[in-house]
């Protein structure tokens, strides 16, 4: 099995505050790999800090690649797609011009087209508000947007940050099914970051505990499931 | 009524200028969130150059498209090399950069061109002979030289509509203005896009000194100072991210001032208004306008559902 990502010392933060010591993770090759933190772990931290939003040290390998000093807009070239916390919607641009965004790193043509229409097919409801403005949607409608427009750069391995975030129940499940759909009917690498646990170690292959900044447990969704203490803290029973 | 419509007709001119400095500063407001406070002073240096490439005997168009180009390349670069690490200092650097280049803008056009301080004769860009106008009806004329800047100002104002609206380069420059983090995760330059905004707005400061320039039939070191005043009460009328309000916020100063400028000295009899009067009165509906809407007319006062 080929590690997709590989991520080893990951020490990064904001200004003088280190919020991640030394974390290591990997996401395989057609896999969904999910990490696990409370708030303040450093979920956001690390999925900056593989994105380039943020300066890191350590390691970070993509396909073989070290990443660790690339610029955003060349990771996404390379395939790796960001669904950031708080959806990251241009909201003052129609939903196509969003989704249009999100192939900016591809050239214009029959095949992004094809791809638009595919991802309307997938997400039905943005279709319907294709010419309304993003910042009118519902939160639902907008974190399927912006997976939809990640979707857009045709990325090898997509990254999201709390899909979950202010969202009811019913729409979160509907979230975490399309994701596994993504991986099993796509072959789409998955790394999702959560608080809601129990959803997204559903979809999961590999799963990360995040605590204060370090990598606390680690393994697969059943041994996970079946760790006495990470159960209790993170699934809650 | 003829009056009327001469005084909106002489007001749609001046106004489009407005317009065209107005949109330079919607462009790099939309980018950055600041106010350019060099927008005027940077135009004046680069009309400065068109009038003296125009002086080495070349047509006055070939001059200003010269200049224009000049004034592209010198946008990005004040952006490179001051706006951009005066920002990661702190909004407030850039505040005070912005200041200290609307004043060093001056002063460097004083020192390389040493006629500024006394002003120079400017040769409009179209035809302006006494009889050089179209006659509507009955007295109201239409001057070519008027019609021009019109024309001129609404073909850029397309032309940069389009640009934003149906080029990548647009969509580039919408989403770095809408949300620069998103933009860089979908792989856009946020630096390179500024460049350019920067670029576009000091070209269209140079058009737009060119036809102030041609307007008043001089130039001086203090042309472009009302002018960047007026035209950031336009942007701030129409709404400082707005392109059309830019447009429109423009053209309705030029016309308020016209009027006002014009009509309490035909009530009057002989009564004069100065253009200072003209300029207050402008404000004055700006501020009525700001009470009512504070994003300006055309502005998006930001809604957003979390």
């Amino acid at each position: 099995m080929t590690v997709m990502l590989d991520v080893k010392d990951l020490v990064a933060g904001y200004g003088a505050v280190q919020v991640l010591e030394g974390l290591a993770l990997h996401v395989n090759e057609g896999e969904v790999a999910v990490m696990l933190g409370a708030n303040g772990a450093g979920k956001t931290t690390t999925m900056r800090a593989i994105s380039g939003m943020i300066a890191r040290k350590g390691t970070v390998k993509f396909l073989g690649n070290d990443i660790t000093t690339t610029a955003p807009n060349e990771i996404v070239r390379m395939g790796i797609a960001q669904v950031p916390q708080g959806r990251g919607t241009f909201t003052d641009l129609t939903v196509e011009d969003n989704m249009r965004a999100g192939a900016y790193i591809r050239k214009n043509g029959s095949d992004v087209d094809a791809d638009m229409k595919e991802w309307y097919d997938v997400f039905p409801r943005l279709r319907e508000r294709r010419s309304q403005k993003a910042g009118s949607l519902s939160g639902g409608e907008q974190q399927m947007l912006a997976i939809a427009r990640a979707l857009m750069s045709k990325p090898k391995l997509l990254l999201c940050d709390e899909p979950s975030l202010g969202l009811a129940p019913i729409i979160t499940q509907e979230l975490f099914t399309i994701l596994g759909r993504l991986n099993a009917e796509h072959g789409l690498s998955i790394l999702v970051v959560e608080q809601n646990a129990n959803l997204a170690v559903k979809i999961a292959h590999q799963v990360f505990v995040l605590e204060t900044g370090t990598i606390v447990a680690s393994g697969t969704a059943e041994e996970i499931a079946a760790d006495d203490i990470v159960r209790k803290a993170y699934l809650g029973y | 009524m003829g009056e009327f419509l001469q005084y909106v007709i002489n007001g749609l001119a001046l106004g489009a200028i407005y317009s065209l400095v107005a949109l330079g500063l919607v462009v790099i407001y939309r980018g950055t969130g600041h106010l350019n406070f060099a927008q005027g002073e940077m135009a004046l240096f680069a009309t400065f150059g068109a009038w003296w490439i125009y002086d080495r005997g070349v047509t006055m168009w070939f001059a200003v498209i010269i200049a224009t180009v000049f004034a592209f390349i010198g946008g990005a670069v004040i952006e490179f090399g001051l706006m951009r690490p005066a920002g990661k200092k702190s909004p407030l650097a850039v505040v005070v950069v912005s200041i200290a280049l609307f004043q060093g803008m001056n002063s460097l056009t004083n020192l390389v061109f040493k006629e500024s301080s006394d002003g120079v004769t400017f040769q409009s860009l179209f035809p302006n002979e006494p009889l050089d106008f179209y006659r509507l009806s009955g007295e109201t004329i239409w001057r070519f030289q008027d019609l021009g800047i019109l024309v001129t100002v609404l073909i850029l104002t397309g032309g940069l509509f389009l640009l934003f609206q149906k080029t990548k380069v647009g969509l580039a420059m919408r989403m770095v203005a809408n949300n620069p983090d998103s933009a860089k995760l979908v792989g856009v330059s946020t630096n390179k896009t500024l460049m350019l905004s920067w670029g576009i707005a000091a070209a269209l400061g140079a058009v737009a000194g060119a036809m102030i320039g041609g307007l008043n039939a001089n130039l001086n070191i203090f042309t472009m100072f009302e002018i960047f005043l007026l035209s950031s009460a336009a942007a701030t009328l129409g709404g400082l991210d707005s392109p059309l309000g830019a447009l429109v916020g423009g053209l309705l100063l030029g016309v308020i001032k016209s009027l006002v400028s014009n009509y309490p000295k035909d009530w009057a009899g002989s009564g004069y208004v100065n253009a200072t009067t003209a300029v207050a009165a402008a404000f004055v509906i700006i501020l009525i306008v700001l009470v009512v809407r504070p994003s300006g007319l055309f502005g998006s006062s930001r809604v957003e559902r979390v």
